[in-house]
């Protein structure tokens, strides 16, 4: 049984530098029934919830380019695969308008910290 | 969709039954969120707000239907430009939101089957069809990726904040020089950041086993939290601290925050501290006592272990003195993050300027106040704080600012010092509401210990009142100064912490040239007791010959060695003796110390160890509370007029019992007594510390299991059903914590209660009140039930609440041989004076006065010698068995030497059972002791019977405590704990009869005073040549030797007789009276050394007698709780524990 108990390593991600112990690597968080990751995740135990069975999501690597990427929406992001945003960028033309529209308004300031449905649909 | 409209007829979202039914397939025991799980309920929050998105889409889409082909022929295009691309990526070719969530979820209807195509099962007449289950799935997929970017957006943002700090650009050269040198100093300014990284970056680049020292216990545990927090790790306890009665820390912990005090004590368990690789000191520049004895201790630590790290963090304040300490230790400096602050002096003229008798003159300060309100428009937001000296001039500067914020409407004034309540210094973190600024009047506690955000104005009085000890008078002093340089920029700084800001002070700018650089390090203010006696525990030496890194004058050592020698806690060569030993492990002053230790040796453990605890916390009587005759009224039945720790004993005990029947109702009955709760949930907590303390070195006897294993196991269960759901509560309450603050309102800054207030607004703020309180006792209940037995805190309140008169007598008297030699005399006149004119005197200083706060202060007549007795003889004045003296526990000078904390005891009979030094004349009817206090006694037989008696039983006290302490010694160093009572019980229940006796039954009439400063100079008669050396021997193992300096013989370490200069005849001592001994048949003549010769071995001699009655033995043996108990009802008498006698007499209750 894996559990989230030892770091693993350091996750860091190539674009942003954001960096944090990961402890665990795969498709499956440890302990956690019913869920599975549609990527290979690096993940640790999600340090703003007080039960150890909740985890959280830290990057993946982009099918792309295979670099390590956070999830964070200023570097990566997931449409049946993961993508970086330079690799989203350079391919630009094969995503859906919806996720076109989407990145547009990403370079705009202040859409960032506010989450509304919206943006997730 | 119509059909799916159809489907859906009998299908409520909002229905109980419904959702119930969709959770048994997603939200199953096993499934990543539970039914009835805080997200489970935030699940279906966002489930409403999700569907209603999800119509409102629907009917945009609906309206835009013809336009929908646009849309697609632009999917169209892009698809067709991709064609072109190089790469393929394969992604779907409809666009569906569910592409973006990167997790799938295996619920019971994948795994059953059911639902899936192909077998489409007809759903209940209720249950949820085939849409529902897929309209949750999709909500919980949204749900899961909404609460992941939620998550990580915290971790980003905690991941930017940290790269903002000024210290993150040091973060590797911080490491690298922790690598390559033992010690090494990091200097920087308020908001460097470099208590909560420092540790961090070591902690990421693989030290491990780190300790970090913190002056100020508040300090360790926001440390911990927010740097669990910062490293992700706030649910582990890798990072973990530890005070005085707490401590998170586990075997995972590997970063852990403590006080210097505790670091200390670890040193003294041991010596090369190998449970840490590094060290970490923090705040090293504010030179605590305790900081600068643990970097000395540290310097010849890093000799044993060179692969120990030690690094010292400071502010950017006298930064060479600490490194050229450490043998030129690198530093690294690290600049604040200071918006600019605006410094404007503007000193008090003449006239406003304050003498020392009168009050402080508020015009200054509101001559700011008015200022700021004309030159910043009131929408820019910004408080204002203001430093002032000390608690009187906090309430007149508050007066003065209360009256024009009453005017304006723009102020709410609140004041901010230690005495306070919790929840009123609370206060000053809320936030005022729009358009009004917080005027915040505070001592030097805002300075470094207590950091409010949100202040852009500064107020700078340029006094501090700090504590100093006046060797001379054995005296506490709390005086004003001008503050040093250091001191003022720290309180500039605290203007510029949000945002740019205004410093005024009040002194010209030559007297800021004029301060001292740095603050007094406390090591040259205060008393050394408790160091040096911590010293000497360490083996670390002679404390005059300690490498501190600024050493004290060693004046002020010695007076402490001198001291210990007085408290009997070092030998006369300077050696800890056994009750040293002891004393330096207990973490109190010395005095409560052998409080503690003497209250073991008697059954009087329960009493002594609620005093000892009361005494060592801050009083729970709020000042504020003192003028309001509602508190006085409810607080009079806990009085007691023997003396303040005898109220404190009362308010303990009866809170207790509060506890018990009402839980949570103490906060209402504290609030009415004007109590500060919060001081009683400490007093509790440190009782228990002496328990166990006392219990780990032998002094008590270990836990009775067997009362444990009795309860049945139903009981047991119910105990830790109670428990789990307290530690639940806990865990609740932890979560929310400091999650909002309140806005004040406007009244709130104008002093007094708000629940006085009559009209809407006083009502309403009173529920808020009232609110807030209920939240806050929640917690600290669960605390304290969580951390104690309450059945058992009350059944040892009803021993101590219930002592007989005879008990009482011992306690004072153990109290009193405590705070020994702290003693003060009554002034003979104060019987014609004024209740608030009664005048002490003690052996170092004249004309003291009692603290307004203690009984005696509103209840004097109890000192005075009964009028009919004094005036009985007139030739004899001031003759009477009645005189008393006062033991203290602090004698501390503010605007007058105050007395605090006093007990009254006999004075005879005490200071015969204490004192040091008891010197007499040859009949034994002039004694004078301590070379301060002389008594005369007009019947020199009965003075001699006294004396007698006292050497007698202080023999045997004295006797019983070494076995005490030498039985008590071993078992700590080897661990084993008590091996079983070797004191015999009947020994000391005869030794405690018989100073009850002596302290009760003694009736000598006598006469005392204050020896006069010339007096002792002609006192003694000095050695005499022709004294006979071949004396008989006066006691079983004691010797009679000449005194070499005052005359006389010396019969023990504290009896000289005839040393005292005398009109009476020097050979009176060979004068032989007829004298019938007491305890046996003799009559002879004798002289007085004689008879107390003949009594001491009689009485020796009466001990050897077989054992009496054996039926009475057995009962006192049987247990100390339970006690021979009269009932005037039943006529009978039995045998019961406290708690029995209050159930049995409640029994007779109609």
């Amino acid at each position: 049984v894996i559990s989230h108990g030892v770091a693993r390593g350091a996750f860091t991600c190539e674009l942003c530098e954001l960096s944090s112990p990961y402890t665990f690597y795969g498709q499956k968080p440890p302990n956690t029934r019913g869920i599975v990751l549609l990527e290979e995740c690096y993940g640790m135990r999600d340090p703003f919830n007080p039960e150890k069975e909740k985890f959280l999501l830290l990057g993946s690597k982009c099918s792309v380019c295979n670099k390590t990427v956070c999830v964070g929406t200023e570097c990566s992001l997931f449409y049946t695969k993961r993508f970086c945003l330079p690799c989203v960028r350079e391919h630009l033309d094969q995503f859906p308008e919806q996720i076109q529209t989407e990145l547009a308004k990403k370079k705009s300031p202040n859409s960032r910290d506010r989450w509304s449905p919206e943006d997730e649909l | 969709m119509s059909e799916r409209r159809s489907d859906s007829q009998d299908w409520d979202w909002s229905s109980p039954q419904c959702r119930a039914q969709l959770d048994e397939i997603f939200f199953r025991q096993h499934d990543y969120i539970q039914a009835n799980s805080p997200e489970h309920q935030e699940f279906w929050t966002f489930f409403e707000r999700f569907q209603r998105f999800k119509a409102r889409k629907e009917m945009a889409g609906s309206k835009n239907n013809r336009g929908s082909n646009k849309a697609e022929s632009h999917e169209g295009k892009a698809r067709k430009k991709s064609g072109g691309g190089a790469v393929d990526l394969g992604l779907p070719k409809v666009y569906d939101a569910r592409y973006k969530i990167n997790v799938s979820v295996c619920s019971r209807d994948v795994e059953h089957g059911f639902g899936s195509s192909g077998h489409r099962r007809h759903r209940e007449p209720s249950g949820p069809g085939r849409q529902e289950i897929a309209d949750c799935r999709l909500a919980l997929l949204h749900f899961l990726d909404f609460t992941q970017k939620q998550s990580f957006g915290k971790v980003v943002k905690l991941r930017q904040e940290q790269k903002n700090l000024p210290i993150f650009q040091y973060r590797e050269r911080i490491v690298a020089l922790v690598r390559s040198h033992p010690v090494v100093v990091v200097a920087g300014d308020t908001g460097c950041g470099k208590s909560t990284q420092v540790p961090q970056y070591l902690l990421s680049s693989g030290f491990s086993q780190i300790a970090c020292t913190q002056p100020r216990r508040i300090a360790c545990i926001s440390l911990a939290k927010r740097v669990s927090f910062e490293s992700l790790n706030q649910y582990g306890s890798k990072v973990g601290y530890q005070i005085r009665f707490e401590t998170s820390r586990t075997p995972a912990t590997k970063l852990l925050f403590l006080t210097e005090g505790l670091l200390l004590r670890q040193i003294q368990q041991d010596v090369s501290l190998a449970q840490y690789q590094v060290l970490i000191v923090d705040e090293v520049h504010e030179r605590h006592l305790h900081c600068d004895f643990l970097l000395g201790v540290l310097r010849t630590l890093l000799a044993l272990r060179p692969d120990m790290r030690l690094i010292l963090m400071s502010a950017t304040i006298n930064i060479k003195l600490f490194s050229s300490y450490f043998s030129n230790a690198p530093v690294l400096q690290v600049p604040g993050r200071l918006f600019p602050i605006q410094v404007i002096y503007q000193p008090v003229p003449p006239e406003e300027q304050a003498s020392k008798s009168e009050k402080l003159d508020p015009r200054p300060f509101l001559r700011v106040l008015q200022g700021i309100d004309q030159r910043y428009p009131a929408d820019e937001r910004g408080d204002l704080l203001l430093f002032l000296s000390g608690v009187a001039e906090i309430s007149t500067v508050m007066e003065a600012c209360q009256t024009y914020a009453a005017h304006t409407k723009r102020w709410i004034v609140l004041p901010l010092h230690s005495t306070l309540s919790l929840a009123q210094q609370d206060k000053v973190f809320d936030i005022a509401p729009p358009g009004v600024r917080k005027c915040i009047i505070s001592t030097n506690i805002a300075e470094t210990s207590v950091t409010i955000d949100g202040v852009r104005f500064v107020v700078d009085s340029g006094k501090v009142k700090e504590m100093s000890f006046d060797v001379k008078a054995k005296m506490q002093r709390l005086q004003e100064f001008w503050i040093s340089r250091a001191s003022a920029e720290q309180r500039k700084g605290r203007a510029g912490r949000t945002g740019p800001g205004v410093c005024y002070r009040l002194y010209a700018e030559s007297d800021y040239e004029a301060f001292a650089p740095y603050p007094v390090p406390e090591i040259h203010r205060v008393a050394l007791d408790s160091l040096v006696l911590q010293m000497k525990s360490m083996g670390l030496g002679d404390p005059l010959f300690f490498s501190f890194i600024d050493p004290p004058p060693s004046s002020s050592i010695q007076t402490a060695v001198t001291y210990l020698k007085e408290q009997g806690a070092l030998d006369v060569h300077g050696q800890l003796t056994p009750i040293g030993r002891l004393l330096a492990q207990l973490p109190v002053d010395v005095v409560i110390g052998k409080m503690l230790v003497l209250g073991s040796l008697f059954s009087l453990l329960e009493p002594v160890l609620t005093v000892a605890a009361a005494l060592s916390v801050q009083s729970p009587f709020l000042r504020s509370a003192q003028h309001n005759p509602d508190c006085s009224t409810a607080r009079q039945p806990l009085n007691s007029d023997l003396g303040d720790p005898f109220t404190l004993l009362n308010t303990f005990n009866a809170w207790v019992q509060v506890k018990g029947e009402r839980g949570g109702g103490s906060k209402k009955w504290c609030k009415r007594r004007g109590l500060e709760e919060q001081r009683l949930y400490e007093m509790v907590n440190l009782r228990r510390q002496f328990k166990e303390l006392l219990r780990s070195h032998g002094l008590l006897e270990p836990e009775k299991h067997s009362v444990q294993l009795a309860q049945d196991r139903a009981q047991r269960r119910k105990r830790l059903t109670e428990r789990q759901r307290l530690f639940q509560l806990k865990r609740e309450h932890d979560l929310q914590e400091g999650s909002h603050r309140k806005v004040l309102c406007l009244e709130e800054g104008l002093g007094g209660e708000p629940s006085s207030g009559s009209d809407s607004e006083g009502t309403r703020s009173g529920k808020k009140d009232k609110d807030s309180a209920g939240q806050d006792m929640d917690i600290q209940e669960v605390k304290f039930k969580l951390r104690h037995n309450v059945s058992e805190l009350q059944e040892a309140a009803y021993i101590s609440a219930d002592l007989s008169s005879r008990q009482q007598v011992l306690l004072r008297l153990v109290l009193c041989r405590g705070l020994y030699p702290q003693l003060a005399l009554p002034d003979e006149h104060n019987s014609t004076r004024k209740d608030s004119e009664q005048v002490f005197h003690t052996c170092n200083k004249q004309g003291v006065v009692i603290h307004p706060t203690s009984v005696f202060a509103s209840d004097p007549e109890v000192l005075h010698v009964p009028e009919y007795e004094s005036s009985k003889f007139d030739a004899d004045k001031g003759q009477s068995s009645r005189h008393q003296l006062l033991a203290f526990v602090t004698l501390l000078e503010t605007n007058k030497p105050y007395l605090s904390n006093c007990v009254r005891v006999p004075a005879l009979q005490t200071l015969l059972l204490v004192a040091n030094s008891i010197d007499s004349n040859a009949d034994c009817s002039r004694l004078v002791v301590d070379g301060w206090l002389e008594l005369n006694v007009s019947d020199g037989e009965a003075a001699l019977r006294a004396l007698s008696s006292a050497l007698t039983l202080r023999g045997e006290w004295e006797s019983l405590l070494q076995a005490q302490l030498v039985h008590a010694g071993p078992s700590s160093t080897t661990g084993l704990g008590f091996t079983g009572p070797k004191l015999s019980r009947r020994k000391l229940e005869k030794l405690a009869d018989g100073l009850i006796r002596f302290l009760v039954y003694t009736e000598v009439s006598y006469s005392l005073r204050r020896l006069t400063a010339l007096q002792p100079q002609n006192l003694y008669i000095g050695p005499q040549l022709n004294m006979e050396l071949s004396l008989p021997q006066l006691f079983p193992g004691m010797s009679a030797e000449p005194d070499p300096v005052k005359g006389g013989l010396r019969v023990t370490n504290y009896f000289t007789y005839n040393c005292l200069c005398d009109f009476k005849d020097l050979y009176s001592e060979c004068l032989r009276i007829f004298w019938s001994c007491p305890h046996c048949d003799l009559r002879l003549p004798l002289t007085p050394l004689e008879r107390m010769q003949h009594e001491a071995t009689c009485r020796f001699a009466e001990e050897q007698l077989p054992e009496d009655d054996p039926d009475t033995l057995k009962a006192a043996s049987s247990s100390s709780l339970t006690r021979l108990y009269h009932c005037d009802i039943c006529d009978k008498d039995l045998t019961l524990t406290s708690t029995e006698i209050l159930r049995h007499k409640r029994q007779h209750l109609p």
